[in-house]
C-alpha cells in the first residue's frame, strides 16, 4: 500500500499531464485531420489535371499490385480521366521507386489507348537540390510528353526536343534521371497488362 | 519602490535582449544546429521553422513555469519532453492542415523540434526556476533570436544559390542575360556549414571588438 502511495505521490503530475496533453493532441487531430486529408487529395488532383488538362474528373478504377525488379511489392492507384462530356481521355496512376537518396513518388499520365505518355509529375522526392531535383523541372518532364509507351532509354547526349523513347539525362544527375525512367518503365507495362486483362474480362 | 520596479524591468529587458544577441542560441550558444543547418536553404522555410520554434518554446515555457513547484527533480526531464512533444505535434498538424507545401518542404524537421536543445535548455535553465512572465519574455527573446539567426543564414544561402531572397529576384541571372551564376553548392549541406562558419567568425569578431 505504501508503495502505491509513494508511486502516486511521485508521478501524479506525469499521469495527469499525460492525460491532458493526450486530450489536447486528440482534439487538434480531430479538428484538422479532415483538412489534412483534403490537402492530399487536392494535391493529387492538381497534379493529375496538370498532366491531362482536358480531363474534367478522375475516377479511381483499380488498385494494381506492382512488383519492383528487386521483388518488392507496392500498390498503384489507377484513375480513369474523363472529359466534361464523359469521353475517356486517358489514364493516370501513381508509382514509386528508389531515387538517389530517398524514395521518389511519381504521378504518370498516359493516353486512353496506352499508346503515348502524357507526362509525369513528382508527388514527393528528396533528390539533391540543384542537380537531382531538376526532375521536377519542365526541361526533363517535357521529354516524356508524347513519348511512346514502350521501354524508355536514357542517353547522356542527344536532342531533348525530339519526342521519342530516348530520354536525355539531366547533366550532373544521371542517377536521378535513370531512377525516373526505371520507375516508369517498370510500372507502365504492368499496369497496361492489368488494365487490358480487366477490359477483356468485362 | 521605484528602484525595485526599475530593477525588475531591467531583468525583463536583460532576459529579452539576452536571447536576441548576448546568448543568441545559434551564434553564441550553438544550440539547435540540426534545423539551423537543414532548413536554411531558403528564407521561407527558415521563417516557418523559426515561427514553429517560437510557438513551441512559448507554450512549453508557460506550461513548465506553471508546474515548476510540483516538479520532482528525477522526473523533470521526462515532464519537459512530454510537454515539448505535445506542442510540436500540434504545430506539425497545424502546418500539415494549413501550410501543406511548407510542411512538405520542412519534412521531418518539424517533428525533430522535439529534440531541439534550445527548448529543453530554456525549460531547464529558465522556465523551471522563474515566474510565468519572465518565462514568456525569455521564450520570445530566445525564439526571435533563433528565427533572426536562421533568416540571416538562409538569406545569404538563398541569395547565392538562386539569386533570390524570399523568392524575390535580387541578382540578374546569367540564364536571363544578367551576370550572376548561381552556386548550387550553397543550397546543399556544404553551403550551410560554410555560411554558418563564416557568420560565426563575423559574430565573434564583432563581440571581441565590443569587449
Amino acid at each position: 500500500m505504501t508503495k502505491i502511495k509513494h508511486f502516486i505521490r511521485e508521478s501524479w503530475l506525469l499521469i495527469v499531464s499525460a492525460f491532458c496533453f493526450g486530450l489536447l493532441i486528440a482534439v487538434a487531430n480531430a479538428a484538422w485531420s479532415p483538412r489534412i486529408e483534403r490537402n492530399k487529395v487536392e494535391k493529387l488532383n492538381r497534379l493529375m489535371s496538370g498532366l491531362l488538362p482536358e480531363a474534367a474528373s478522375f475516377k479511381l478504377k483499380a488498385k494494381v499490385e506492382i512488383k519492383s525488379p528487386k521483388g518488392q511489392k507496392t500498390t498503384s492507384s489507377v484513375y480513369a480521366a474523363v472529359s466534361d462530356t464523359n469521353i475517356p481521355v486517358g489514364w493516370v496512376f501513381n508509382c514509386e521507386g528508389p531515387g538517389f537518396q530517398d524514395k521518389i513518388e511519381l504521378v504518370v499520365a498516359v493516353d486512353k489507348g496506352f499508346g503515348k505518355f502524357a507526362g509525369y509529375a513528382v508527388l514527393s522526392s528528396n533528390e539533391t537540390p540543384g542537380f537531382g531535383d531538376k526532375i521536377k523541372r519542365s526541361y526533363y518532364r517535357n521529354q516524356f510528353k508524347g513519348a511512346p509507351v514502350e521501354e524508355l532509354g536514357l542517353v547522356k547526349t542527344g536532342d531533348d526536343k525530339k519526342v521519342d523513347s530516348e530520354i536525355v539525362a539531366i547533366s550532373g544527375a544521371t542517377v536521378s534521371s535513370q531512377a525516373v525512367v526505371d520507375i516508369i518503365n517498370n510500372v507502365v507495362v504492368q499496369i497496361k497488362n492489368k488494365m487490358q486483362e480487366k477490359a477483356v474480362e468485362k | 519602490m521605484t528602484n525595485e520596479v526599475s530593477t525588475r524591468s531591467g531583468i525583463y529587458r536583460e532576459t529579452f535582449a539576452g536571447g536576441l544577441w548576448r546568448e543568441n542560441p545559434v551564434f553564441r550558444l550553438l544550440l539547435g544546429m540540426c534545423p539551423t543547418l537543414a532548413v536554411t536553404a531558403a528564407v521561407k522555410p527558415a521563417l516557418t521553422m523559426g515561427c514553429s520554434v517560437i510557438f513551441v518554446l512559448l507554450c512549453s515555457n508557460i506550461v513548465v513555469s506553471l508546474m515548476r513547484n510540483f516538479l520532482k527533480p528525477h522526473l523533470r526531464i521526462l515532464m519537459f519532453a512530454l510537454t515539448i512533444a505535445t506542442f510540436v505535434t500540434i504545430c506539425d498538424l497545424f502546418l500539415k492542415a494549413f501550410q501543406p507545401r511548407m510542411s512538405e518542404t520542412l519534412g521531418p524537421y518539424v517533428p525533430l523540434i522535439i529534440v531541439n536543445c534550445i527548448i529543453i535548455c530554456r525549460a531547464e535553465a529558465c522556465a523551471s526556476k522563474n515566474t510565468v512572465f519572465v518565462s514568456i519574455i525569455d521564450a520570445l527573446g530566445m525564439g526571435l533570436g533563433f528565427t533572426a539567426a536562421l533568416c540571416v543564414l538562409a538569406g545569404v544561402r538563398e541569395l547565392l544559390a538562386t539569386g533570390e531572397v524570399y523568392e524575390i529576384p535580387v541578382l540578374a541571372l546569367k540564364e536571363t542575360g544578367g551576370w550572376f551564376v548561381p552556386w548550387a553548392a550553397m543550397a546543399m549541406p556544404v553551403g550551410a556549414f560554410i555560411t554558418l562558419g563564416l557568420l560565426l567568425a563575423v559574430v565573434n569578431a564583432v563581440t571581441k571588438r565590443k569587449a
